[in-house]
């Protein structure tokens, strides 16, 4: 089974099977484009991604290693956020920071089931919250002004289930 | 010798390159080479493998399945500038338009608060609004400042609706409305007037400006005169609801009549309208007219349903809920000659008997919906006609207190049946509703207010029936 290296920001690296780090399409692009040799040497940085986060993913991969492909996405469904594996839901007790790197590091590296999983996993975080809540859970200014958000209020509350 | 493929480096410190900006400055689409953002330019080529080090932390590669998620608004296909931390993840579109999908409409009108990026990214998506009307209170838009009254307008222009509910408006409302949402002309395609206090001038006005609507409704409009009718509605209307609207009697059903060839779907709650009125309907109207719902009107009896059978012979869809003097003949009328019926709502009409039944099995054979809610003289005999029907998957007996578990065996042999509610049939037993997980196509069963229902039942339910949504 051939292997790859991945280097994480803070320099470690790790050796993973190419199959498991092509579930990333980043990894698996460059790979493709460059036309690189499997068997040679390689070490691929991930400046992005710290060793920690990069653990993270690798064994979520791992595990996930022989799931189907996910579908397509159809843009003009809602996702259900009801619907996390028990060994997902374990994998992402995490505290929030951690939660919010590895989003941010399947977004980089483009790992959909992953992205897929820790998206559903914030979503229930801040469903039913204000929107005050949910600035304060993510971190996000409230750059509207006072006549704005007044006008923004009322353009949604006044909107209905048809 | 290790040989480092470079194309993922750049430390972490590079600023980011808002993504936004970084399209714009591609306005023409370029071949997606040549697309990325400025400081990818000295990105070596594809396949040279001495790579010499990129300055942006990027993803060097132009996916095929992703230009169709790039918003349109940001120009090119370019190549995705993944965002390096959470901050910037917070305002990125590519991301944030994949997550707002993990929403459903309603919530979203949460996350529109939430700061501007976020309210312009859902605003500028017609389709994560999808499901939602815009209720316009009139009484607190006519005190909002007219420049407030233009956003909220052009708000519901950007989201793509093609809806709009009035509250509570009045004639003195309306050239506001027309001058102050032009677009509307073109954009509203269906109209809610509910509880207003509007006149017969005003909903002409109204719909003089609206040249694109299709779909009216009047709820508790109790200005508006049969008169009013005859005057103001046009060819264009497809699809028309009147209900609890004081003056709407049979006069109104001769407007409809006569001045909506096209309509497709009807639906009428007047107490006062009478079974003369149903004689209106013609020829015309006859093809394309395919629901009509008749609630509550109390007046109507068998004669009435005459004049539907006769006039209408093509409906699909026909509810006489409430309707509550038709009897089992007008029932037969309907199972006779209404072949095409593919839902029929008889709930609350209190004289229907098992006979009514026997004639809906036996003629009625594109029957997918049935509803029996409150036809209290219904019984087992009945309802065993109607597991008989085979093509129907929906089936409503609430409140039919004389069902007992024999009926419900019946019902266990309906092969078709995916949608199910027994709710406040008091005679069912525990084990009369156990059988019910023979039904193994249902995804729907509505068991409120049964006395034989327990928890140990619901969980038996569910784990024979995984996916049948049990309503306790």
């Amino acid at each position: 089974m051939p292997n790859i290296k991945l280097q994480s920001s803070d320099g470690e690296v790790f050796e993973v099977d190419v199959d498991i780090a092509k579930c990333s399409v980043t990894i698996k692009t460059m790979l493709e484009d460059l036309g690189m040799d499997e068997d040679e040497e390689e070490v691929v940085p991930l400046p992005n991604v710290n060793s920690a986060i990069l653990r993270k993913v690798i064994q979520w991969a791992t595990y996930h290693k022989d799931d189907p492909p996910p579908p397509e996405d159809d843009e003009n469904k809602d996702k259900r956020t009801d619907d996390i594996s028990s060994w997902d839901a374990d994998f992402l007790k995490v505290d929030q920071g951690t939660l919010y790197e590895l989003i941010l590091a399947a977004n980089y590296l483009d790992i959909k089931g992953l992205l897929e999983v820790t998206c559903k996993t914030v979503a229930n975080m801040i469903k039913g919250k204000t929107p005050e809540e949910v600035r304060k859970t993510f971190n996000i200014k409230n750059d509207f002004s006072p006549s704005e958000e007044e006008q923004v209020r009322k353009e949604n509350e006044w909107c209905e289930e048809k | 010798m290790e040989r480092v493929t470079h194309v993922f480096c750049g430390s972490g410190g590079v600023p980011y390159t808002n993504l936004q900006s970084a399209n714009n400055a591609n306005a023409t689409p370029e071949k997606p080479s040549r697309s990325v953002p400025a400081s990818m330019n000295n990105m070596p080529s594809a396949n040279n493998k001495t790579l010499s080090n990129v300055g942006t932390p990027s993803r060097a590669r132009i996916s095929r399945n992703r230009a169709k998620n790039v918003p349109l608004a940001s120009g090119g296909t370019g190549g995705y500038v993944a965002p390096t931390t959470w901050n910037q993840l917070m305002q990125d579109d590519h991301f944030l338009s994949k997550f707002f999908l993990y929403f459903t409409a309603i919530e979203r009108r949460i996350l529109a608060q939430v700061c501007l990026r976020w309210r312009d990214i859902l605003y500028a998506r017609p389709r994560l609004w999808a499901g939602l009307v815009p209720v316009v209170r009139c009484r607190e838009v006519r005190a909002m400042p007219p420049s407030s009254r233009t956003r909220l307008y052009a708000s519901l222009v950007r989201r793509g609706f093609h809806s709009l509910v009035l509250l509570g408006a009045s004639d003195e409302d309306i050239p506001e409305l027309t001058h102050g949402f032009p677009l509307a002309q073109r954009n509203i395609h269906s109209l809610s007037l509910r509880c207003c206090a509007i006149t017969d001038r005003g909903l002409e006005a109204l719909l003089d400006h609206l040249q694109a609507l299709f779909e009216l409704e009047l709820a508790g409009c109790n200005e508006i005169t049969e008169a009013g009718l005859w005057t103001c509605l046009t060819p264009r209307i497809v699809s028309l609801s009147l209900s609890d609207c004081i003056n709407v009697a049979d006069e109104a059903v001769g407007a409809v009549a006569q001045l909506l060839p096209s309509l497709y779907e009807f639906s009428l709650q007047a107490y006062h309208v009478t079974d003369a009125a149903l004689g209106y309907f013609h020829a015309t109207q006859s093809s394309s007219l395919s629901i009509l719902r008749l609630q509550s009107c109390w007046e109507l009896t068998n004669h009435g349903v005459v004049n539907i059978v006769h006039s209408l012979p093509n409906l699909t869809v026909l509810s006489l809920s409430g309707c509550s003097k038709v009897t089992d003949d007008g029932v037969e009328l309907i199972a006779e000659n209404l072949s095409r019926l593919r839902s029929l709502d008889l709930s609350w009409c209190s004289r229907i008997t098992d006979a009514a039944l026997e004639y809906i099995a036996c003629d009625l054979n594109h029957l997918e919906e049935l509803t029996l809610d409150r036809c209290v003289h219904i019984t087992d005999i009945g309802v065993g006609y109607i597991s008989t029907m085979g093509s129907l998957s929906a089936l409503f007996l609430r409140w039919c207190i004389l069902l007992r578990d024999f009926g419900l065996q019946h019902l266990c042999g309906m092969k078709s049946l995916q949608v199910l509610s027994v709710a406040g049939c008091p005679l069912l037993t525990s084990s009369g509703l156990s059988s019910l997980i023979q039904l193994r196509h249902l995804h729907e069963l509505e068991l409120t207010n049964c006395p034989g229902t327990s928890q140990e039942l619901f969980d038996y339910l569910r784990e024979h029936l995984p996916r049948c949504l049990i309503i306790e």
